[in-house]
């Protein structure tokens, strides 16, 4: 049958023209193109529909890619940055294009070294015979740091220690592809790879359809099937253990939580006991049996491994022991990702699994062995020296390896002496050369050197490899492979299908994920810091009203004026956003503090920063762009006042601050599920906005309130053009009073917060116990019954001095109701129905 | 000789503590030239969980679970245990140091006995270059390694002044011999970094020593802290020597051994995670009674 065949691929010409200027580099192997220049023939298909296009439709294409990864929150955090910078997730846009007959060799060389890794891993933590054989030296197990002691003796639970391993392979001067390391802690870049592969789908999507590129779904599918499989309850989540936002890959933790449909979780959310491991919810402590982990084992336990980790769950090792909870990798799998176990492996293939390596590692020696030492040593120049375990030695800044050639006289000399001390704490390596791949640069292709890193998934008992890969590119072209772990670029791998491409998951959304809805599995952690995320925000607001209210009122020199802006002003020492020092007290200076002074707690910078630390734990809960304006709200309090602290420069910062919190309302309001979470952030808005009301409604519309509080009180309020629709007169005291505490149709209005609060609480879990409404409704809808019974002639400051209390009693409530780390177990009246 | 050990350890906690888990590392067991007749543990309040184990160097681990609130947390300990000498060897008979490290560079055993565990920096001792040339001056070439080994030890007592609280229980070897000095726990840090530094095993041991030789004089009750010392491997024949560089004295039978690690770390009498607001402040006596084989539990020891 005749294939139709698309017109740019007959029009030979426009490819040459467009890979005219590109050259292998001498002497090394080039992925795109043979030495001789002739394009390989499994790049045609891509580079002729590049051709096509044009540099000018192919930068918009690649800029289309880089607006989706950016629209998606996709980005790198600096890790070394105190400040968390993030920078633009450094994606190249030409994907590395592997073909399938080669594919297929790689697959069978990886699954290969899976099952070799998990022999080493069951016998070191087992038997220990490769050791007592003289196979494997007991002094590169026991000097290893990634030997986690306590686990020794005890069989995973589940029946494997490795269940998603990931390998670096680089492809070297002879053209195989030689593996350079192994990744089986808890491997990093997959949830990268699905993103890249997820912008360039999208902005190639006809380029990727006529490609014909082997999916990735089915391989996370699969996966995902078989965590889940480990759960011995119906109602157990699967959690994806993460160390937390300050965590470099932490965009990732969250990006694969919420594709593989695990739920993301802090060793702070989760408790081990006698009967298993629990995450601490907002309905109570919910069953977890499988954690996917992506926290360093050592940090997983500060009971049984470091004392110091705060990031762990303390008894997860004797979770483990008692076969509580499968983990993936389990505790102790690191242990295969070191340098000298390249040493070994290809000697261990035949001794374990009866077979050669398939796909060779990269020459390694331990230097630990006399011979094997004097012999590296009478060739130094031309191997890489590096430390055995991973760790660096101090007085050797070794890095990822140096060249023996490129040794300084001072490293040299310091290296003999080591070598005569502690030759087992260092390897050599054969210097490899890596092949290149085409980077999109200044319009045209240029080749670079980088690595392949692939992955695996244990699949019951037999392991599948990711179709697809993430590739690290190095931006120089010194083409060695120790100068490559910066990974300065990253790119998509596009294997190439050999039959039909499974359709079992097309555009638009080739990475389906089956629909979650998550009802009452809100951690109560990520509650708390949304509940503080709303009543800091708005707190925020208030003081800024307040300020505002007191700056616009200076440049008015009549009398009414002067004794509102001082009772504001006392208002705001009060707040503790001032010091109280009657020194303190012109206006101006107060101001200058509520914006600028970060010692208080009341002021600006402090609430704002405190806003920003709650929201930015808890970020992958809001919307990019959420999260956005709480940061810039932040960022813009802590920036100096640009035009000097005139009375103007405040008051534009004050409309500034108040903008961005508008807008954050709008995004929360509008961007956000409107599940647990939502409410919590809702719930501390309610209560802090009802609480302030309260607050303004005593300092301005008491009876002896100076002249034009009542003003002061409906601009706080934003209720003037409420006011003036309605009474179509100047401000009194009992119309307003009503239409700012106790009118359930003004959204500013006390009465209209709690009927807002109430509607919350009945969404959430634990809202009837035993049949009655739960303390915290009870306190609310008596609250919220006082308040549409109140008249607002006759309410009293002392009244209103109640209400207050009521609230903050509320607050208390729902804390130790929802958020407060309860160690006991669900009551059966207490589960969501 | 024979001993009556007793040990109070107390946490008093700023705020209420509602729940804790604690991991105790107070319980002796038998080892060679060490044999514990009895040994019992005293928690207040007591935990609604406990449960025996041992780690992988054999150490006896108790773990605990306590739910209720409590602003005090007492562990005590009470012991009878008997300890045989060392019988004394000619240092210049051992091993040369070399031989010694080469060999365990080559161990194929990883069992917990192994010396192949202590040969590498760990939580608390970093293998600092300044400690490990300091070392080296009593290491010379094929010196044998029980008498460098006794050279050091004299050193670091001579060397290091003993002052409590110069340091604390975080304290890494490399802080505490850049001030010259420290207490047990820094003087054994530095001397294991010192041998781990030139390859060689050395051990963390945590333990009792008798403050009094003689039975005339009076036995200070109470007064005294846990001590802490090293154990280095001197080749098959010889197997681990206790050396004690805090009182420059190889471990006999004044010192009995709790607990063996790679570093304080592993020996921590008392791990924990609570859930408190603010600080702790904890007090420890130890009182070791030498005692007659005949003799009674004496009343305080009674549990």
């Amino acid at each position: 049958m005749a294939v139709p065949r698309d017109k740019t691929l007959e029009t030979e010409g426009s490819l040459d023209a467009f890979v005219a200027g590109y050259r292998p580099l001498p002497g090394i192997v080039d992925e795109m193109m043979h030495a001789d220049g002739t394009v390989r023939p499994h790049w045609q298909t891509l580079l002729a529909q590049f051709a096509a296009l044009g540099p000018e439709e192919i930068n918009r294409r690649f800029a289309a890619a880089d607006r989706y990864l950016h629209d998606s929150g996709v980005f790198y955090r600096v890790y070394e940055d105190p400040a968390g910078a993030e920078r633009p997730w450094p994606l190249s846009h030409v994907p590395l294009i592997i073909e399938p007959t080669e594919w297929k060799a790689l697959e069978a060389g990886l699954i290969q070294r899976a099952r070799l890794l998990e022999a080493v891993l069951a016998d070191a933590y087992g038997a220990g015979e490769l050791m007592r054989d003289g196979r494997l030296p007991a002094a590169l197990v026991a000097g290893n740091p990634e030997f986690l002691r306590p686990l020794v003796g005890v069989a995973p639970p589940g029946g494997a220690h490795l269940r998603f391993y990931a390998v670096d392979v680089g492809r070297g001067p002879d053209g195989r592809w030689w593996v350079l390391g192994d990744r089986a802690q808890a491997p990093s870049g997959a949830g990268y790879a699905i993103e890249s592969r997820l912008a360039l789908s999208r902005a190639m999507p006809d380029i990727y359809a006529r490609t014909r590129v082997e999916r990735v779904a089915p391989f996370f599918q699969a996966f995902q099937a078989e965590l889940f499989s480990y759960n011995r309850q119906d109602d157990a989540r699967v959690c994806l253990l993460t160390p937390g936002p300050l965590n470099e890959t932490y965009f990732e933790h969250a990006f694969l939580a919420r594709y593989l449909g695990l739920l993301l979780v802090e060793g702070e959310d989760l408790i081990a006991r006698d009967d298993g491991v629990f995450i601490r919810t907002i309905s109570g402590l919910r069953r977890t049996d499988v954690l996917l982990r992506r926290i360093d084992a050592d940090f997983a336990d500060p009971l049984e491994l470091n004392a110091a980790s705060r990031l762990g769950v303390a008894g997860l090792v004797q979770a483990v022991r008692d076969g509580k909870v499968v983990i993936a990798n389990a505790l102790g799998a690191g242990l295969v990702e070191a340098r000298a176990m390249l040493a070994f492996l290809p000697a261990l293939a035949p001794q374990v699994l009866g077979e050669e390596l398939l796909v060779p590692n990269i020459a390694t020696w331990w230097l630990g062995r006399k011979d094997v030492r004097d012999d590296v040593l009478s060739r130094l120049d031309d191997v890489v020296i590096a430390p055995a375990f991973g760790t660096q030695m101090t007085g050797l800044r070794l890095g990822g390896g140096v060249l023996g050639a490129e040794l300084t006289d001072g490293q040299r000399t310091v290296l003999m002496q080591a070598l005569q001390d502690r030759p087992i704490d260092y390897i050599a390596q054969e210097a490899v050369t890596l092949s290149t791949t085409p980077v999109w640069r200044d319009g045209r292709l240029q080749p670079r050197p980088f690595s392949l890193r692939l992955y695996l998934a244990r699949i019951g008992d037999d392991w599948q490899v990711m179709p697809g890969g993430f590739v690290r590119i190095a931006e120089n072209a010194d083409a060695r492979a120790i100068s490559l772990q910066q990974g300065d670029l990253t790119a998509d791998a596009w294997v190439l299908a050999e039959g039909p491409v499974s359709t079992a998951s097309l555009l638009p959304a080739p990475e389906h994920v089956p629909v979650q809805r998550m009802t009452g599995m809100l951690q109560s952690r990520a509650a708390d810091n949304l509940f503080w995320v709303g009543r800091y925000v708005e707190r925020a607001e208030a003081t800024l009203r307040l300020t505002r209210a007191m700056l616009g009122r200076l440049a008015d020199a009549s009398d009414v004026a002067a004794p509102l802006v001082t009772s504001i002003a006392a208002l705001l020492q009060n707040w503790s956003a001032a010091p109280l020092d009657p020194a303190f007290s012109p206006p101006t200076l107060v101001a200058r503090s509520v914006l600028l002074n970060p010692d208080f707690s009341g002021a600006l910078p402090r609430l704002t920063r405190a806003a920003r630390s709650a929201a930015s734990v808890i970020r992958d809960r809001f919307s990019p762009d959420a999260w956005r304006a709480i940061d810039e709200l932040a960022a813009l309090i802590a920036a100096p006042l640009p035009n000097g602290q005139s009375d103007s420069a405040m008051i534009e910062r004050v409309e500034a601050a108040l903008r961005i919190i508008a807008s954050f309302s709008g995004l929360a309001q509008e961007n956000m599920t409107q599940l647990a979470g939502w409410r919590f952030l809702e719930l501390g808005r309610r209560i802090e906005r009802a609480l302030q009301t309260c607050r303004f409604v005593r300092s301005f519309g008491a009876k002896d309130t100076p002249e034009g509080g009542l003003d002061v009180l409906l601009e706080l309020a934003d209720s003037q053009l409420t006011y003036r629709q309605r009474y179509v007169m100047i401000a009194a005291l009992a119309p307003v009073i009503d239409l700012v505490l106790l009118d359930p149709s003004n959204p500013r209005s006390v009465a209209f917060q709690l009927d807002r609060i109430e509607t919350h609480l009945a969404a959430l879990p634990k809202r009837e116990i035993a049949g009655r409404l739960s303390p915290v409704r009870q306190i609310a809808v008596t609250l919220a019954t006082r308040l549409r019974t109140a008249d607002a002639a006759n309410i009293s400051g002392g009244e209103i001095v109640e209400i207050e209390n009521e609230l903050m009693r509320l607050s208390e409530v729902i804390g130790s109701t929802y958020l407060t780390h309860s160690d006991r177990a669900t009551a059966d009246g207490d589960t969501v129905t | 000789m024979i001993y009556d050990i007793r040990q109070v350890t107390t946490c008093a906690y700023a705020s209420p503590v509602a729940h804790a888990h604690h991991v105790l590392r107070l319980t002796p067991v038998n080892r060679p030239g060490q044999r514990v007749h009895l040994s019992a543990l005293r928690i207040e309040p007591s935990p609604v969980k406990a449960r025996e184990g041992a780690d992988f160097f054999g150490n006896r681990l108790t773990s605990v679970t306590i739910n209720e609130p409590h602003s005090t947390l007492s562990v005590k300990v009470s012991a009878r245990i008997a300890v045989e000498p060392v019988a004394r060897r000619d240092p210049a008979a051992a091993p040369a140091w070399e031989t010694v490290r080469d060999d365990v560079f080559a161990a194929t055993d990883i069992g917990p006995q192994s010396p192949v565990h202590f040969l590498f920096a760990s939580r608390m001792v970093s293998l600092d270059p300044e400690i490990r040339d300091y070392a080296r001056q009593s290491f010379t070439p094929g010196r044998p390694i029980v008498e460098a080994a006794l050279e050091l030890n004299h050193r670091i007592k001579t060397d290091m002044t003993y002052e409590i609280g110069a340091t604390t229980v975080t304290t890494t070897a490399p802080m505490s011999f850049a001030l010259r000095r420290g207490v047990c726990q820094d003087f054994a840090h530095i001397m294991i970094s010192g041998l781990r530094g030139l390859g060689l095993p050395a051990a963390y041991v945590s333990g009792y020593l008798r403050t009094t030789r003689s039975a005339e004089q009076a036995q200070l009750q109470g007064a005294d802290a846990m001590h802490a010392w090293v154990m280095v491997w001197c080749g098959e024949a010889i197997g681990w020597i206790g050396f004690d560089p805090t009182n420059d004295m190889v471990a006999s039978d004044d010192h009995v051994v709790l607990a063996v690690g790679r570093d304080y770390s592993d020996v921590a009498p008392m791990d924990g995670v609570i859930v408190a607001a603010g600080g702790q402040r904890i007090t420890v006596s130890v009182s070791v009674t030498p005692v007659q084989s005949t003799a009674a539990l004496l009343p305080e020891n009674a549990l």
